[in-house]
Order: structure tokens, then sequence, then C-alpha cells
């Protein structure tokens, strides 16, 4: 039999259906794995070993009858610590909520209790969601598990690379502008990134309200769709969240691609993509073609003045989201002060890192009398347009295709001293948030060095059904789902 | 465009966050290279482009109805200092 921490949400459910695995055997090979591995990866920021292990004896008596019931009854779940959990600290990677403990629960957590699964803890992530590397993170760096000197990406780095590791069969993590995709593609994992209003952000921390969606990491395609069924539906407590609760991804999923038509945007294929992941993609396109389906490349002029109208709008939002933190009610509050306003600065300038600090300028600035003309509202028009582009290019094709991430994973540190150079990394990922579209990030191979590359799928708005498919098919041709990062101790 | 340190300097006042002089200094140097690669936005064609809105979202009111809250203590299990069920903050009028 496969190892535990080796299997897809998939075979653990079969084999507890065969029941040739108790829930808590599977919670002890991962905890085991993250015990071995997780000091050198340090993907987790907090775990819950015993409450976990508790709960897996109360679902294998449930087993024990036959009664095991949920979507993802048993199976463990990391969660990004910028989602809200009852009982277990919730700290955006941040000094500003080092000891914050939400008093509710976020309405995906509601949802993955409800379906069985079991929260084993919460990944480690860019302050505040902002980041590329996990490197902004005020607790530590995460590491990637394919090597150890390389970030796994950001933001979620920690729920990518706990996947990667063996460490959860699903982790959860947010996307505002490729915080999913591009450590999916860092970590050689599946990370989807579902349409805007597609699952409720209630109990999210609030990074860039109109951009933030929160998506799966898994091993495969099938269990992607799978946890989106859990994760999606409208929610009162969000009224941006959209009802799909009728949506069964799973009955279109195994038919044929032979009729679809794929379009690759050349712009995303010129200056400044690594000549590995070029060559990749090309690789890509003609396994599609193998597949029957028509592949072309076709003009899609956004992506340079989609990044700047990203970093406006996120940046925008943020600085007013990120208002809320004046340590008075909760978070983070300096030793001494003189009066309240005082209280307000000192608790933000020594609670916050310095990229936050960064955006929360960006956006003042970008907002603020004289320059809000120029910038926000300029970058509000091209949003509009960016929109009708893809709207235009989806009457043409089902699904469009394109890297993820234009370099391979790079090293710790290497980044870290050009704001800029880090931001400009983000071209192909940041235009779909901003249109609001889903897109689905899986591996794709590897460099010579061996260090992961991966595409990412995009589809029209609600369209998450097409990208499944087409993923589930270049999944079984690409074989890279069952290639493992051999992890080291030292 | 020249970011000086003055704007630096209005902008941190706004967001209420306060800087040393180095730090200052490296802000204005980045800003100035991120403005100047906004700019791009700038060369597009956005005449008839209208500002983009939620305008697919449709709004919806709940009923006006009293629940009672149970778990208070919760709400105000992240204030850092209680007193008589409030939150103590310094002086504010003398």
């Amino acid at each position: 039999m496969k190892k535990i921490i080796e299997m897809s949400i998939e075979e653990i459910k079969e084999a507890y259906a065969m029941k040739t695995l108790k829930v808590s055997q599977v919670l002890e090979a991962y905890f085991d794995q993250i015990k071995k591995y997780d000091d050198k990866i340090k993907a987790f920021i907090s775990l819950r070993e015993e409450e976990a292990i508790k709960e897996a004896k109360i679902l294998d008596e449930h087993l024990e009858k036959g009664e095991l019931s949920g979507l993802l009854a048993g199976i463990p779940v990391a969660v990004k610590d910028n989602i809200s959990t009852k009982d277990l600290k919730t700290t955006c990677a941040s000094k500003m909520l080092e000891d914050y403990q939400p008093p509710y629960d976020a309405t995906i957590v509601k949802k993955l209790k409800a379906a069985g699964a079991i929260i084993i803890g919460k990944t480690n992530m860019d302050e505040f969601a902002m980041g590329s590397s996990t490197e902004n993170s005020a607790m530590f760096t995460t590491k990637n598990p394919w090597d150890y000197s390389k970030v796994p990406g950001g933001s979620s780095g920690g729920s990518a690379a706990a996947l990667a590791a063996g460490f959860a069969p699903l982790t959860i993590g947010s996307d505002t502008g490729g915080s999913i995709r591009q450590p999916a593609s860092f970590c050689s994992v599946v990370g989807l990134k579902p349409s805007y209003h597609r699952v409720s952000r209630f109990g999210l921390i609030a990074f860039a309200s109109s951009l933030d969606q929160i998506g799966p990491f898994t091993r495969t395609i099938k269990d992607s769709a799978l946890a989106l069924k859990v994760l999606q539906g409208k929610d009162p407590l969000d009224d941006t969240s959209k009802e799909s609760s009728n949506i069964d991804y799973f009955e279109s999923i195994d038919q044929p691609i032979y009729k679809m038509k794929i379009g690759v945007p050349k712009e995303f294929l010129s200056e400044g993509l690594d000549s590995e992941i070029k060559e990749n993609i090309v690789k890509t396109m003609e396994e599609l073609r193998k597949l029957g389906a028509q592949v072309e490349e076709f003009s899609l002029p956004i992506s340079d003045a989609g990044l700047s109208a990203y970093y406006i709008i996120s940046s925008a939002e943020a600085s007013s989201n990120l208002a809320r933190y004046d340590g008075i009610r909760y978070g983070y509050r300096p030793e001494d002060y003189k009066d309240t306003d005082d209280l307000m600065l000192k608790a933000r300038t020594e609670g916050f890192g310095k990229e936050v600090k960064r955006r929360i300028m960006l956006g003042t600035y970008t907002l603020s009398s004289g320059y809000y003309d120029a910038y926000y509202n300029k970058a509000m028009k091209f949003r509009s347009k960016i929109t009708d582009t893809f709207k235009k290019a989806f009457e043409t094709y089902d699904v469009i295709l394109s890297p993820t991430s234009p370099i391979l994973p790079f090293g710790i540190g290497e980044k870290t001293s050009d704001p800029l150079e880090m931001y400009l990394a983000d071209i192909y990922t940041v235009n779909i948030n901003v249109a609001g579209l889903p897109a689905l990030a899986m591996p794709s191979g590897f460099s010579k060095d061996g260090l992961p590359m991966g595409i990412q799928l995009i589809g029209d708005h609600f369209d998450e059904s097409k990208l499944f498919q087409v993923g589930n098919h270049l999944e079984k041709k690409i074989k890279v789902k069952d290639i493992f990062p051999k992890l080291e101790v030292k | 465009m020249k970011v000086t340190i003055e704007t630096i300097e209005y902008i941190a006042n706004l967001s209420k966050l306060k800087f040393d002089t180095d730090e200052k200094e490296a802000f204005a140097k980045e800003f100035e290279s991120i403005l100047t690669h906004f700019e791009n936005i700038q060369n597009e064609d956005l005449e008839k482009a209208k500002f983009s809105l939620m305008d697919n979202t449709v709004g919806t009111l709940r009923k006006d109805e009293i629940k009672t809250f149970e778990n208070r203590k919760e709400l105000f299990q992240n204030a850092k200092e209680i007193k008589d069920g409030c939150i103590v903050i310094p002086r504010i009028l003398e």
C-alpha cells in the first residue's frame, strides 16, 4: 500500500470505506511526518495535536459502525493563519496579532468541520498575506521542501510547503494576487483560486476585499474539485458570496476535452520568462493538442499595466482595511505611551513589519488628495478594461493557459532588497484577481536543477468545471503528481 | 517623478506610522521606482472605460431581529485591559 502521507484525499477516503485505515492512524502518520521534518521546513505557526487526535478517535467510532459521513470525514487539514479559528490563535504571521484569539470560526472553517475534516494546525505566510515568499512573516521563513535554500513562494507558502512535505492531504490558503497559485507552482502541488463570489470570505482577515479569495491546496485535481465543493456557497455573513451549491464538478471532470479551444496569451510568453518555464509551456501546449484540444496563441495586451492596477488597488484597499489595527480593542499594544494618539502610532509602527507598512504607505499615497485621479481612479478604470478583455477572450476560448510564475523558486534572501523586483514576479497571476476569474495552478514538471514548475489554467467567471476537466486530463498526461520531494532532517 | 522626504512624512502622518530618517530616505527611493513603474497605466486609453464597480452584486437586507449575544466574555478576550466591562484606554479628557 502507498504511504499514508503520499495519499490523495480520494485514496484516504477509499481506505476508510474499505476499512483498511483508521482515522487515528492517518492522523498519527501526518503528525509523525510533521515532528520529523517541520523543525526544518517551518510550515506551521501552530499545531493542535491533542484535540485533533481526540476528534480522530470519535470519528473512528463512527467508522467502526459504518457511519462515517461528510465529504471530508477524517481528512486532516491545515489552514493558513489569516483565516479565523476559534480556540486557535490566528496571527496573520504578524507581531500585531501575535496573541490574537478569534472569538469565532471563519465560515470556511465551519464548513470544513461540518464536512468532517480535522484541523491540525495553522500555517505560515507573508505578514497579512503581503508577499511572494513567506520572507515577510514576522515569525520565520518557510523553506521549500524541494530545496531548503529556496522560498516556497507566498503568501500562502506554509500551506503549499505543508502539502508538498506530506504534512496534510489538504491545506487552505488565500489568494489576493497569486498567493495560492504561485506557491502551488513553487512546491509542485495543485492550488485553486476560485472565482470571486464563490467562497465566503467571512473570517478571512482582510487584505484587499475586492480581490481576496480562499482556496485549497491538494495533491490532485479531483481533490481540488472536492475541496471546492465543501468550501463554496452563499453565506449570509458575506454579501459578496453567491450560491453555487447545485454545481457538481465531477459530472464533467472525466469527459474528453477534444472539443475545447485553449488560448495562450502571447504576451505571457515574451520577455522576462525563464527559458525552462517557456519550454515547459510549449510542451504542455503539445500535450493538450495530443488530448485533442485546439491550442493557439492570441493577444491579451493587459499584463504590464494590469500589474500596476493590481498594486494600486490592493494597496489602497489594504491601507483602508489595516486602519483597524490601532492597539485599542485587540492586537499589539506598546508598553509606554503618552496618549491615545501616541498609543496608536506606536502600536502600528512597532506591530507592523516593513512590507505591510510599505503597502499601507503606497495605498494611502495613491488614495490621497491630488494623486487619487492619477492612480486609484485610473486603476479602477483599467480594471473594467481588464475584465472586458478577458470576457472577450472567453467568447473564443474555453480556457486560457499560462505560466504561473515567470521565474523558478528563488533563493531565500535573493529578492528581499528590491520590492519592485518581487512585485514584477506576480505578472501572470494578479490580473486574474483584478478580473475576479477562477484559476487553477498545477504541477507541470521540473527544471534541470530539480525545481518545480507549474502552469495556470484560467477560466471564465464561475467556470471552474472546465479548469478541473482540462486539469484532470493534463494531470494524467504530465505524470508528476506522484513525485515527492526527498526530505532531509538536517 | 521625484518623491520627497516631505511627501513621505505627510503620507506617514496620514497612515499613523512613524519612520526614522534612514527609513524615510529608503521609502522615498523605493516609492520613486514603484511609482515610475505605475506610470505605464497613464499610457492606456481609458477614455471609454468606466470606473469598475461591483455592480453584479445585489445587496440583501436581513430581518431586523434582536438576537442575544451569549459570549460577551469571548468578545473581549483580546483586549489588553478591561475595567467594569469596558476597554481601558489612556485618558482623552483632562
